[in-house]
């Protein structure tokens, strides 16, 4: 079903990127450069009773020392605006910003952060998302109420955010239930980890700023620096150079406005560089730590009858994008299978920890995990092989979910045969080692999205777009969408990009959405500049527009191969004249409505283009150390139609890795005083390429009417979403109980293999 | 701040006598000071260019191992593969492979860190440390020259110099293992290491035993011979397994909680005799046996 004949690898940036010749953020240094860095609380939760910054702004070479006073007094964050770029009277987490100095170099700037003083009354720390929610609890924000929410949230005392999805008489439902198993499940957070911690170097010309920056969405990044500065669009122009990984880490706004306001303030370009340690405690994105009761009744013949669900998300300080996050933990708690009647209430706590943010899927590999650990619970009780537990229950073409969305052809099915199949489930293992399953889904996320294309007179194209790449290769594949419709090679054209001052607005590399959106767009323009090129054919061959034919880099009259001039040739043409110049956006897939009742509604219980998959994991167990080791994952995805195979691949494949390393190493710790504990590299362990396991993937495809070009959907996000789950099903196996905490360490699971054994 | 380089010993003894602090791969120092462990010494003299320490040679009792031989080098050092296994076995899962190739024996044994992987296997292989200084030199052993964490006996105008291993035995073989949550960049949860001699019936003829990450510095098992003399392999890996565990005073932190270090170091203590063993009757098992058998193998 891919576009090309056969799989092309088209990396535009690759070669950049491999050979050290690219330019990232931190490359970038300008003439009279000043070196910024942070002041940060460094305490969870306190009241700010004195802060000094005299002493540290009267150091030879500071140029500046900035506070909340010399920011306007904006409060941002989208949906739930319950922040301000510096701390002005109660710091929230360790990592919130008093105060921000520009200086000559790294040494001076960090000096004079050290000689700021902020002295502080301590506040009661809120770190237990069950005690926060209970009454009398503490309150992170105080006067949570005045807060300008918008759309349908609602909110409750240390609750940012509420949702749920109602769906028939669940006690009546549960009722008939022959067996109801109820099990709690805990998630640790963790973080998206770029390899790249992020750089932001802003400039000012006059009343313009340029900010080049790490982002995965410079559109949102210049947006926060024109609300929170209060500066028009067109005063501020955001750049992102090669981006050294994102996973989520790096969508959202910012530091890009506190470096403007240093480089305003010193009339100097200004460049900010974070340390490993600053990008894992100060950034509003990490995977969010989940609590989550799920109680199911089943019939002895395995039909899922009722669900209620209760599901607690740490929020941490502030609330970033998360507003979403309870309803789409309440879809994943509910998961892609069909019940009469549900009942699942979540929540967004509020808590003294760093904020959490989209990182790659957010809830759902966490969720999943929960759901399918607790699925193959179900499964034992009535007495089910696990995949035929899910073949009885989950949802399919013409099937309603449980939140009433109502399926047309999908490929669950097929992927959960599919991967069990080329795996060893079933087969005779060695006494230490199991095949785990899970399913899983994941919407795709329709937006507005926009593209130029132009061909120069040499022939030469250009996609001039607003998309962002962050390594997942999908600004690469829009290539290969222009180059078919003006029938040129996906090398033929150039990419601009990721500057916002240059291209129409694209929601950036987030919610798996570049190819479905972008690549509407651009299509639309390439079809436009299709239309132009035939015109000017058309004139050159003595023939109709509608006849000519655009392929292999010639023009030609269809039927009379021979009667042909190459492309080139017309760009020179049209140089001279009308110009070969198209723009798209094109019409966004639509929401599908749904039945359920969902209070906090977040628009996310109707899902176009939703994405199935299904991972089975063959683990091995060492079970004297509980030390598991993934051996091999056997993938299914159904993403519809898969445009670029080497990409969809490699994401699959980093997905799965990095599902890997949320299932078994990467967790964060905190102390007591609620800061983060293992903030580098040796103790918040990353999977590394030597723990890679052997990853065989297959692609389902079904083209998808409501969704992305030929029929895609996304991709990136959801190769995450499993891989936990079926790793916890076959370790489950292994030690003859479900191991109930996120991720599952070695001690976690010889600590459960103990208890098993008593 | 001061950089020399040295191309002999004497340079860079000079050097250490004028108050210089010897690097040479850099892999603890750099990366300690990046973090903020402790700031880069005012002066510095680089010794990795000093080639007589970069070897690894037989003597008339033995075998001396310069400070300076890499990682990357013992993992195929046909010397120490063939007759000191267990130190090829604890280089080759040090750090990354760029790590193996600058890092060197010598850094591992000064940095003097409890979870340092060369220690155990030096130590029950009965190495000896070879220290000099521009007054002279001196010959101590391992447990004379760690003193806590982070810390040596050596004095600040001292380099080590080499590390010497007694002349290998007939039937003999050694072994180190250890616990790790992944396999590149880790470090030791806990490890142990074992020598052992076998007599002609099978029967362990001669056993030490030393542990790593359990205590303040490399913890010799006092009394693993006495226990594990006379006895089968097989019958010697719980007996080792337990003593390890009571001898281990593990702490707890990010890695383990000191309960499960308690329990691992007995589980790494029985494979690193059993493997000892094994190698001892001649049994090839491949460097290093945490890839071969056990944990992490593939």
């Amino acid at each position: 079903m891919a576009i090309a004949e056969v799989p092309r690898f088209v990396r535009a940036d690759g070669p950049d990127k491999v050979t050290g010749s690219g330019r990232y953020a931190a490359d970038i240094s300008l003439t009279g450069q000043l070196v910024a860095k942070f002041r940060y609380a460094g305490v969870s939760h306190a009241r700010i009773t004195r802060l000094d910054i005299s002493a540290a702004a009267a150091m030879p070479g500071v140029f500046a020392v900035i506070t909340a006073d010399d920011v306007p007094d904006v409060m941002y964050s989208p949906v739930v605006p319950d922040r301000r770029l510096f701390a002005n009277d109660v710091v929230r987490f360790e990592g919130e910003l008093v105060a921000a100095v520009a200086a000559i170099d790294a040494a001076t700037a960090q000096a004079a952060v050290d000689a700021i003083v902020v002295e502080f009354e301590a506040l009661p720390i809120v770190d237990d998302l069950e005690a926060a929610m209970a009454d009398g609890s503490p309150l992170v924000h105080e006067d949570w109420e005045s807060y300008a929410v918008t759309g349908d949230t609602v909110q409750r005392p240390n609750v940012a955010s509420f949702s749920s999805i109602e769906k028939g008489d669940v006690e009546a439902a549960m009722a008939t239930a022959d067996h109801v198993v109820t099990s709690r499940y805990v998630a640790d957070a963790c973080h998206a980890l770029p390899i790249e911690p992020r750089a932001v170097v802003a400039q000012w010309e006059g009343e313009k700023v340029t900010i080049w920056t790490s982002s995965q969405v410079p559109f949102d990044a210049r947006n926060g620096v024109c609300e929170t500065l209060q500066m028009p669009a067109s005063r501020v122009r955001v750049v992102v150079p090669h981006l050294g990984g994102g996973f989520g880490g790096k969508c959202g706004f910012h530091f890009e406005a506190h470096v403007a306001a240093l480089a305003r303030a010193t009339r100097r370009p200004v460049k900010l560089v974070f340390s490993r340690q600053e990008e894992m405690v100060a950034p509003d994105r990490r995977r969010e730590g989940m609590v989550v009761d799920i109680t199911s009744g089943v019939k002895a013949d395995g039909t899922l009858v009722a669900r209620t669900g209760w599901i607690a998300i740490d929020n941490g300080a502030y609330t970033a994008d998360a507003a979403f996050f309870p309803q789409l933990a309440a879809m994943h708690v509910a998961g892609p299978y069909a019940m009469a009647a549900v009942k699942i209430e979540s929540s967004l706590v509020y808590t003294n920890h760093q904020p959490s943010g989209s990182v790659r899927a957010p809830t759902a590999p966490q969720a999943c995990w929960a759901l399918e650990s607790h699925t193959d619970e179900l499964a034992a009780v009535v007495g089910m092989d696990p995949v035929e537990f899910r073949r009885h229950n989950i949802v399919d073409e013409g099937v309603e979910g449980a939140a009433g969305q109502v399926y047309g052809e999908i490929g669950l099915r097929r992927c959960l045969d599919a991967a069990v199949e080329a795996s060893a489930y079933g087969d005779d293992l060695p006494d230490n080692e199991a095949v785990g399953v899970a399913v899983s889904w994941w919407p795709s996320f329709p937006g507005p999205s926009g593209a130029y294309i132009k061909i120069d007179s040499d022939g030469s194209g250009m996609i001039i777009t607003g998309a962002q790449e962050c390594g997942t290769g999908s600004v690469m594949t829009l290539r290969m969408l222009a180059a078919k419709e003006l029938g040129m090679e996906p090398e033929d054209f150039q990419l601009v990009y990721q500057d916002t001052s240059a291209a129409p607005y694209d929601t950036g590399a987030t919610g798996s959405q570049t190819l479905l959106n972008n690549g509407r767009a651009v299509i639309e323009g390439a079809r436009e500049v299709a239309a132009q090129l035939r015109n000017v054919a058309a004139d050159h061959l003595e023939a109709a527009p509608d006849d000519i034919v655009l392929v292999a880099g010639q023009a030609h009259v269809s039927g009379s191969p021979d009667r042909s001039v190459p492309i080139a040739e017309l760009a020179a043409i049209a140089a001279e004249g009308e110009m070969l110049i198209g723009k798209g956006s094109g019409t966004p897939p639509q929401y599908p409505t749904v039945s359920a009742m969902c209070v906090g509604d977040q628009g996310l219980a109707g899902w176009a283009g939703p994405q199935f998959a299904c991972h089975a994991v063959h683990v091995r167990l060492d079970r004297e150390t509980g030390v598991v080791r993934v051996l091999d994952v056997s993938a299914a995805h159904d993403s519809g139609t898969i445009v670029n195979p080497i990409g969809a691949h490699g994401q699959v494949e980093g997905g799965i890795t990095m599902g890997i390393g949320q299932a078994l190493t990467e967790g964060t710790q905190y102390g007591e005083d609620a800061k983060q504990r293992n903030t580098g590299l040796l103790e918040y362990k990353l999977q590394t390429a030597a723990d890679a396991p052997t990853i065989r993937t297959q692609f389902i495809e079904i083209p998808d009417p409501n969704a992305g070009p030929y029929g895609a959907k996304g991709l990136a996000e959801a190769p995450n979403v499993p891989t936990a789950a079926a790793i916890a099903n076959g370790v489950a196996k292994l030690v003859g109980a479900p191991v109930r905490q996120l991720p599952m360490t070695a001690e976690r699971v010889w600590t459960t293999s103990m208890e098993v054994d008593r | 701040m001061s950089f020399t380089i040295a191309t002999t010993v004497d340079d860079a003894l000079a050097a250490l006598a004028d108050g210089a602090r010897p690097i040479a791969g850099g892999t603890d120092l750099v990366v300690g000071a990046r973090h903020g462990k402790a700031p880069l010494p005012d002066a510095l003299v680089a010794i990795d260019r000093i080639e007589e320490l970069a070897d690894v040679q037989l003597d008339h009792d033995g075998v001396r191992v310069g400070a300076l031989v890499t990682h990357a080098d013992l993992v195929t050092d046909p010397v120490i593969v063939g007759s000191y296994t267990a130190i090829a076995d604890a280089s080759a899962l040090v750090g990354s492979p760029s790590t193996r190739h600058v890092g060197t024996v010598g850094g591992n044994v000064m940095n003097g860190s409890p979870a340092m992987d060369t220690g155990a296997p030096l130590t029950v292989l009965g190495a000896r440390a070879q220290l000099r200084s521009a007054g002279g030199s001196r010959t101590v052993s391992l447990d004379d020259l760690w003193t806590g964490p982070g810390r040596t006996s050596a004095a600040a105008d001292e380099l080590l110099v080499g590390l010497h291993l007694p002349a290998a035995q007939a039937r003999c073989g050694s072994a180190y293992v250890r616990l790790e949550y992944r396999r590149a960049m880790e470090i030791a949860v806990v490890g142990a290491a074992a020598g052992v001699t076998l007599a002609d019936d099978g029967t362990i003829a001669s056993a030490a035993v030393a542990l790593a990450a359990v205590a303040p510095t490399i913890l010799a098992v006092v009394g693993a011979n006495d226990s594990l003399v006379g006895l089968t392999p097989a019958v010697a890996g719980p007996v080792i397994a337990e003593l390890a565990s009571d001898v281990a005073a593990p702490i707890s932190d990010l890695r383990a909680s000191d309960r499960y270090r308690r329990h691992c170091i007995g589980v790494m203590a029985k494979r690193a005799v059993d493997a000892a063993a094994r190698r001892a009757a001649g049994e090839s098992i491949a460097v290093p046996v945490n890839r071969s058998i056990g944990i992490g193998a593939a």
